[in-house]
């Protein structure tokens, strides 16, 4: 065998310095290919390795069944205080503010510890997420002045938290929504609530501005996860659409349950969502009541979740039936792109959506516990 | 003067190259990948370190493989003295056994890298996946081992270790 390669060498007529130029440009050419090719899957997933790994940690942390079901035996808020002093997480703020209170500055730093995490390519899309508390703030401090509520009031109402809280904090003192605005000059949202401003003075109510900055947040979240370029974006992309689709839903169920008129209705609805485009938000606003506008979904995602809901929405006349279903169904997404992509943006949309079902739930929770002889079967049904 | 050095023995120093390199630059990829989860880990879970520590040692024997096929190449082909040169026909064996565990340790290593960085973040979540995370991440230390073998084989057969 070995004489026939060295005859074979021999009548190719090279010599022995070609033979080893030959092998060393074979090894490198078929090195750099299988380089290449081997690369390119591991720097797509490489930024993800850390957040993943951290956000799982986190995930474990997650109350799982068995301890929510501590927390909703438990007889009174001062017991549901005591059982989450036990959680680091949770520990730190119940010290100096209400649980409810506390329970928000934990989600709200949760966004903000994930907008830091998230990998660069996807990172717009969680800084806008992000800026959630800070709108609510806004709203709190506009809600606030329209009741006439005092300083200390107002203050209480404001989540310490989010990346506006130390510039907006002040305006508690002010006197009226017009004032909160004036003192938001220099921020984003200035100019939003300027363009509100005619009619919030027109109908005094505070409706036309908070939904002018869900229209303005909404509409941020969709620019920022921009044009789909690899799965993590798409996934993003879908994640954050689908989010606008169900804020879409809920607005215009709810505007069909006030009996609100279309002109009203369609000014606060996000033209283009994922599932959802114009012209069937069109057909959606046109129905004529709650059932015409679930039927009217037919052949998109929603349309099985909420024609589920329809039978219990008949019976109990409570559009938060819709509602429910959405929130579920924003979580089962959520959760089934932990599996879709676990090398990837999977694992940060669950854990999100997780955290978020853990602090609604026990605001539930916790709101039930305020009455007296709240029954435990019926907190449970309404844990989300 | 320069240094007289037969043919095969070159091929053998490409081979040994080959070995150590790419099965290095799939241990280094690899660990590097596992590493990133485990340091994700025990930023959040001090605890985690050794877990952490396990996981991104794995893809270790990678580079150990190459390692030995280098250093059993070089000492064979008389490159390291004591011996006389190899013909080219065993230069190019070489070469095969060094391609051998070279690519299989690439390969084997990447991918163990991602199985361990997967399983550090089970582990962070749910410390009882330990065991089943380590078999996981074992599953593609299969192939670094069937490149190894191979390249014994080659030596052995070859001429090399003859």
């Amino acid at each position: 065998m070995a004489d026939e390669i060295s005859a074979v060498i021999n009548q190719l007529g090279f010599s022995p310095e070609t033979v080893i130029v030959l092998a060393i440009l074979a090894v490198v050419i078929v090195g750099a290919v299988v380089v290449i090719i081997a690369s390119r899957p591991v720097l797509d997933i490489y930024p993800y390795l850390n957040p993943i790994a951290r956000v799982r940690a986190r995930k474990g942390r997650l109350f799982n069944e068995k301890q929510l079901s501590e927390v909703i035996e438990s007889s009174n808020i001062e017991e549901i205080t005591n059982y989450l002093r036990g959680f680091p997480d949770y520990a730190n703020h119940l010290d100096d503010y209400s649980l409810e209170k506390a329970l928000d500055i934990q989600l709200a730093e949760t966004y903000d510890l994930i907008s830091k995490l998230a990998p660069k390519d996807i990172q717009d899309a969680f800084t806008v997420l992000a800026k959630k508390y800070d709108i609510n703030n806004i709203k709190s401090l506009i809600a606030a002045k329209e009741m006439g509520l005092t300083e200390d009031e107002t203050s209480n109402l404001l989540i310490p938290a989010g990346r506006l809280y130390s510039e907006i904090e002040h305006l508690a003192d002010v006197n009226t929504v017009t004032d909160v605005i004036a003192g938001l000059d220099n921020t984003e949202y200035s100019a939003v609530l300027e363009d509100a401003l005619p009619e919030y003075e027109e109908s005094k109510m505070v409706l036309p501005l908070g939904s002018a900055l869900d229209k303005y947040y909404l509409e941020n979240l969709l620019k920022s996860s921009g044009i789909p370029s690899d799965e993590n974006s798409q996934i993003l992309y879908s994640y954050i659409g689908e989010q606008v689709d169900v804020s879409n839903i809920k607005l215009i169920i709810r505007a069909k349950a006030d009996g609100l008129s279309y002109d009203k209705a369609s000014s606060y609805v996000i033209a283009d969502g994922y599932q959802l485009r114009e012209w069937k938000l069109k057909d959606m606003m046109e129905s004529e009541d709650v059932a015409g506008v679930i039927s009217s979904l037919e052949g998109t995602d929603y349309a099985p979740t909420l024609g589920d809901s329809l039978s219990k929405y008949n019976e109990t006349g409570s559009i938060s039936v819709f509602e429910k279903a959405l929130d579920e169904y924003l979580i089962e997404k959520a959760k089934s792109f932990s599996t879709r992509k676990p090398l990837g943006i999977g694992p940060i949309l669950g854990y999100l959506s997780q955290k978020e079902r853990e602090i609604k739930n026990l605001k539930i929770i916790i709101r039930a516990k305020r009455e007296i002889n709240f029954p435990i079967s019926e907190i449970k049904e309404m844990l989300i | 003067m320069g240094v007289e050095i037969a043919l095969g023995t070159a091929l053998a120093a490409i081979g040994a190259g080959v070995a150590v390199g790419f099965a290095g630059l799939g241990s280094g990829l690899g660990q590097g990948i596992a590493a990133a989860g485990s340091v994700g880990a025990v930023a959040e879970d001090k605890s985690m370190f050794a877990q952490g520590i396990i996981f991104a040692a794995l893809e270790e024997t990678q580079a150990i493989y190459g390692f030995l096929v280098a250093i059993l190449l070089l000492v064979f082909s008389g490159l390291l003295g004591g011996g006389e040169g190899l013909p080219t026909t065993v230069g190019l064996v070489a070469i095969g056994a060094g391609a051998s565990i070279g690519f299989a340790g690439l390969g084997s290593g990447m991918g163990q890298g991602i199985a361990a960085a997967s399983s550090v973040g089970s582990v962070v979540e749910d410390k009882s996946m330990f065991a089943q995370g380590i078999i996981f991440s074992a599953l593609p230390e299969t192939q670094a081992i069937y490149g190894f073998l191979i390249a014994i084989l080659l030596m052995v057969f070859g001429g090399i270790l003859g």
